[in-house]
């Protein structure tokens, strides 16, 4: 009788955590919605039948809550990200458009230390908008990166940003 | 300021115009599969620029299609035209 | 012409400045990876710099929030792209090119 209860106290919880999931994803789904449209009103009709729709499949599929982002981290990264590829246009911009055409490309390898998965994938997608560095192949625990400039001191930089995107999965490197 | 909109587009519609020279020239199919990344940018940005010139909304649910058509575009090119070697880099 | 206006003509303009960088740097650089870091990354700011000025314009924040999303999905899979083209390439042998 006591097992039961202890039970059946944490199957409330899971079902009280998912009913909060879903009411997030909802949330931002209607958001979503709410964009496409451009605040068109008049297709909530059809509109709240495909939310509904679409966080029952995403319950469906991804049960378990999402990692959260930390919001310092966030907000870190995007104010990094935003300054930096507006660094890296403007790099690539001035290579372009200079009659002596300054490149001196580089293959490069970068030992990462984040781990093995999202946090991977992020940092070789910013990596790629970022001044002068491309990734070009990932391997488990190794970027081959190609670099405009293989003067510049590249291995620090991707250093920073690698910091950046571990404390927006808020993993530990070691520095 | 729809003039000005679009001198823009038109602006960039040279720029892409431009562009396909590369894709045509190649030499390599990597070179000519930037055309995708032109079109996928530029492209949106033309699209952009017409529906608040013309005052067409639907213009930017184009360009949204656009966008995602860009990067399947470019998936599909790797996957299929260009055989992907594994992991080990085997054929 | 309020300042509205100029601010968002001067991002329009040097929006489309970005873009003809990159397909100069299309034209010009010399192999495949150097040309993805060129039409890349110029045209990621061309479009973000675009979609400022656009937005300003629209007068409305949710058509503002429409043009933000439609650039960071831009973003997203243009950084893909330009990895698996690289990648492609890479794997394909194509020859990298060094200054001489």
């Amino acid at each position: 009788m006591k097992l039961g209860r202890t039970r059946l106290f944490a199957s409330d919880r899971t079902v009280r955590s998912f009913v909060r999931q879903g009411l997030w994803r909802a949330i931002a789904l209607a958001l979503l919605w709410w964009i496409l449209l451009e605040g068109d009103r008049k297709g909530w009709w059809y509109g709240l039948p495909v939310i509904a729709a679409a966080t029952a499949t995403s319950l469906w599929l991804a049960p378990e809550a999402g990692q959260f982002w930390h919001p310092v981290g966030l907000v870190r990264f995007i104010s990094f990200f935003l300054w930096q590829s507006l660094r890296g246009g403007i790099d690539v911009a001035l290579r372009a458009i200079d009659p002596r055409l300054p490149l001196h490309p580089q293959l490069i390898e970068y030992r990462l230390r984040v781990p093995v998965g999202p946090a991977q994938i992020v940092l070789m997608n910013t990596i790629s908008l970022l001044p002068g560095t491309l990734s070009v192949a990932l391997h488990p625990m190794l970027l081959q990166v190609h670099v405009l400039d293989g003067r510049m001191d590249v291995q620090r930089s991707l250093q920073q940003v690698e910091a950046v995107v571990a404390e927006l999965f808020e993993i530990a490197i070691e520095q | 300021m729809e003039v000005f909109y679009f001198s823009i587009a038109l602006f960039l519609l040279l720029n892409v115009l431009l562009g396909l020279v590369r894709v045509l020239q190649g030499p390599t199919p990597a070179d000519r599969m930037l055309a995708a990344q032109l079109f996928g940018t530029t492209g949106v940005a033309m699209l952009l620029l017409l529906a608040q010139g013309m005052g067409i909304p639907a213009l930017r649910d184009v360009a949204l299609v656009f966008a995602l058509l860009g990067g399947l575009t470019v998936v599909a090119f790797v996957r299929r035209s260009w055989i992907v070697p594994d992991e080990n880099g085997e054929r | 012409m309020t300042i509205w206006d100029w601010l968002s003509t001067a991002l329009l303009l040097i929006g489309a400045f970005f873009f003809f960088a990159g397909t100069l740097g299309l034209l010009r650089f010399p192999d495949v990876y150097n040309r993805l870091h060129a039409l890349t990354k110029a045209d990621n700011v061309g479009l973000g710099l675009t979609v400022l000025g656009l937005a300003i314009q629209s007068g409305s924040w949710v058509i503002a929030l429409k043009l933000l999303l439609i650039w960071l999905l831009v973003l997203v899979t243009s950084a893909t792209a330009a990895h698996l083209i690289a990648n492609a390439a890479l794997y394909d042998h194509v020859q990298r090119w060094r200054r001489s």
